[in-house]
């Protein structure tokens, strides 16, 4: 190989080494920081528990909320009308929580029916809908027209 | 009436660059005369027709004419005037127009300012900018005609989104144009050097200032939103890596980078492909965000088209652009200047080709972490998030190498090794910052190793650009290098105070009852009382808080607006400021004020040096272009 070409090589290689470091780093710190979403069928059907944090949506079952020993603490049932996922969580309600309505919960689940919230996803204006929860409603066959 | 002239103007314009075109093809490239007279002439006409037609847009918006379908879906007749007007360009259809206008009126700016360039150069120019305008004339006109007729008339219209309805908001949308649309005349400007063949260092020369002039707005208008999102949407925060955050965000970075390319290429005759490159990337990605913004594939308050037929025109005319191109950049990039590859370590030019490195990088993040979840909730319908930690810890060590860069860079010269020359300055920075570092360190009692990088590494180019203000004797240098002092130091500003307020902000969420008292630590909010209004558009709860921190007191007046048309609540932040820090309060809703309110309150930590530092960004590039006019002179 003639010096030219040994130098072109080299420059090759570190640029190929450099960049499969650096892929495999913005590929970890991705795996580490994606949250997966969830409809409660989805997590009925799934035959192990997700690990880590992360979002599932539906709709706040009618009558569900209930105020635990004090004041910030809540559970309620988010649901697609066809399976249920009973949420604690600690916290303020945001404005548009409210009962019969769409929400999207942020949390790690204790067991496959039971997750701990960390936080409610509530930035939309009363009458939307979540596209995640729209489709959750939509896979459990339970989509009504008067959510349009 | 008024609609139907505005789309009357609309078509005169489509037609207008269309005969611009035909013209030039006639003319210029079948009978290759180089008379250009009737060319540009229709070009201008075609710039006030389209002008025209926007300004109709407008009026219809102002005078509430229900006729048009945009103007009933996105106004009301109870919204201040104000309102209305922004109204016209706060949806699809009027936003598209606005876009078109712009890449016709950097067209026309270019035509009338550049006198003294090739005036091949300029014509070709132009004949590219008419086509990239024809395209979107055409897919406005078939896909979001903004003049569409709705019928029977409505007597009422369906409103604007409330959260949109603030003064800044409003404005944004233009200068975010202003910026990312016009990098549209360098995109055109280099295709058409490429083709006349006149791609060398004097290219260079003519498009630094049309990088720079978008470049400038760009930053203003990502400054603007950031600002508005601080303030309005009462989350505390000024960046969310929301995905169109970083649709904004991409092109920037990408400008960014070509910014300090074209100077190498203007000074040193090299990085010939890479400024090419770097040029079309920023203009595709700019494309990209509009593709990402207005396709409806982003869940936000800015995808207002929820219509998957004009998402697939768009990407159409992304890959149409991209690879027509591409293909000319292959067909006709100058082969004798290929094999310039060589460069002087430690050198200015091996400096600059660290830092667009670098950028390259930050780019390939953010689009990774922006596109990923689209791209696998359309191939495996499974929908993720990616969440802000991503960002944060994977550029936080890039941009601490980063700013070492930035401070070293400027001191070391054009083609010579000028390692030995600074290598005595860059250490007394390392000394000085070090010094400061633990005085900082030591009075706000923190020794996190994060955030010692963070001061430490914005504190030496704080302190290299400080140099070069005092210590360079002659006052031209100082004149010249005005916009990258300005700009390098808001950079440096800019981690300082991220990094500040990242350590230090404080979050408090509570529910706090009328009268009663609500203590974390050292801060202790107290809930007043609270009243009521009604304004035209809205009803409004307001709250007032008493905040204690170490011996100050702040009365905070947030309050709720609940909006009748759209039915939409929205909470308005109430900020107070001490020094640099806010303090930052916002309302949850609640019906009755007695059952106790929710509230968010931040202590956010030199928060407002953020904005100080966009501000300097801007001034910077601002700064840019009134001394490029004058350059010749000295």
């Amino acid at each position: 190989m003639s010096p030219a070409s040994k130098k072109r090589l080299s420059y090759f290689l570190i640029i190929v080494i450099v960049t499969l470091i650096l892929g495999k780093f913005i590929f970890e710190s991705l795996q580490k920081n994606t949250v997966y979403f969830f409809s409660p069928t989805d997590l009925f059907l799934s035959s192990e528990k997700p690990r880590g944090v992360i979002r599932i949506g539906g709709l706040v079952k009618t009558g569900s909320i209930q105020a635990k020993k004090n004041d910030s603490v809540y559970t309620f049932l988010v649901t697609d009308l066809k399976n249920d996922i009973y949420v604690e969580y600690k916290g303020i309600l945001p404005n548009l929580f409210q009962e019969g309505k769409g929400v999207v919960v942020e949390g790690v689940l204790k067991d496959k029916k039971f997750l701990l919230g960390k936080n409610i996803l509530a930035k939309h204006d009363e009458n939307y809908m979540p596209p995640e929860v729209a489709d959750a409603l939509k896979k459990s066959g339970n989509w009504n027209k008067k959510y349009d | 009436m008024i609609s139907n002239l505005g789309l009357l103007f609309l078509v005169a314009g489509s037609l207008c660059t269309f005969f611009a075109i035909f013209i030039f093809i006639k003319d210029n490239i079948i009978q290759s005369s180089i008379v250009y007279k009737n060319f540009f002439v229709f070009y201008k006409i075609s710039f006030f027709l389209i002008f025209s037609a926007f300004v109709f847009l407008v009026i219809s918006f102002a005078i509430s004419d229900f006729s048009i379908i945009s103007v009933y879906e996105n106004s009301h007749t109870d919204k201040p005037l104000f309102y209305k007007i922004s109204a016209s360009w706060g949806n699809h259809e009027g936003s598209m127009l606005l876009f078109i206008l712009v890449i016709s009126f950097y067209g026309l700016l270019f035509l009338l300012s550049s006198k003294k360039i090739n005036i091949t150069l300029k014509a070709v120019t132009i004949f590219f900018q008419s086509i990239v305008q024809f395209i979107f004339l055409f897919f406005l006109i078939f896909t979001s005609n903004p003049f569409a007729k709705i019928y029977p008339i409505p007597v009422q219209g369906l409103g604007l989104n409330p959260i949109l309805q603030d003064p800044l908001l409003a404005i944004h949308p233009p200068f975010l144009y202003l910026g990312y649309v016009g990098f549209s005349l360098v995109f055109s400007l280099l295709l058409s050097a490429l083709v006349t063949n006149q791609y060398n260092h004097n290219w260079a020369s003519i498009s630094k200032k049309w990088v720079l002039l978008p470049w400038t707005f760009l930053t203003f208008g990502i400054s603007l939103g950031s600002f508005w999102a601080y303030y309005e949407l009462g989350w505390g925060g000024y960046w969310f890596w929301d995905p169109v955050e970083n649709a904004s965000l991409m092109p920037w970075i990408a400008a960014t980078a070509l910014i300090h390319s074209i100077l190498v290429m203007e000074k040193t005759r090299n990085f010939f492909s890479w400024t090419a490159i770097l040029t079309i990337l920023t203009f595709v990605l700019s494309l990209f965000g509009t593709f990402l913004v207005r396709s409806g594939v982003l869940n936000s308050v800015h995808a207002f088209a929820n219509d998957p037929e004009r998402g697939v025109y768009i990407l159409f005319i992304i890959s149409l652009i991209t690879l027509s191109s591409l293909i000319i950049y292959i067909l006709k990039f100058p082969i004798k200047l290929n094999n310039k590859g060589n460069f002087v370590l430690f050198s200015r030019e091996f400096s600059i080709l660290l830092n667009n490195y670098f950028l390259m990088f930050v780019l390939t993040v953010v689009m990774v972490g922006t596109t990923y979840p689209i791209l696998l909730s359309v191939f495996t319908s499974e929908s993720i998030s990616v969440g802000p930690q991503y960002y944060n810890t994977i550029l936080a060590p890039f941009v601490f190498i980063f700013l070492i860069l930035m401070a070293s860079g400027p001191l070391m010269n054009w083609n010579k090794n000028s390692f030995f020359s600074i290598k005595n300055k860059l250490f007394v920075f390392f000394v000085i910052s070090v010094a400061l570092t633990f005085l900082i360190s030591f009075f706000v009692k923190e020794d996190d190793s994060i955030f010692l990088l963070g001061i430490l590494c914005s504190l030496y180019l704080i302190i290299s650009v400080f140099y070069e203000m005092f210590f360079y004797k002659k006052f031209i240098f100082i004149k010249l290098n005005f916009p990258r002092i300005f700009s390098h130091l808001g950079f440096g500003l800019l981690i300082m105070a991220i990094t500040l307020n990242y350590f230090f902000s404080r979050e408090i969420t509570a529910k706090i009852y009328l009268g009663e008292n609500f203590s974390s630590q050292d801060i202790k909010i107290k809930f007043l009382n609270s009243t009521s209004r009604q304004e035209k558009n809205f009803q409004e709860l307001f709250g007032s808080y008493e905040i204690t921190k170490e011996n100050k007191v702040i009365i905070l007046n947030p309050s709720i607006r609940k909006y009748v048309q759209p039915q939409q609540f929205t909470s308005e932040t109430s900020i107070k400021n001490d020094w640099f820090s806010d303090f930052y309060i916002a309302m949850d809703y609640a019906s009755d004020a007695t059952t106790g309110i929710g509230i968010r309150f931040y202590y956010n930590y030199f928060v407002r040096l953020i904005w100080v530092a966009f501000a300097l960004i801007t001034i910077g590039g601002i700064f840019s272009l009134s001394i490029r006019k004058n350059e010749k002179k000295f």
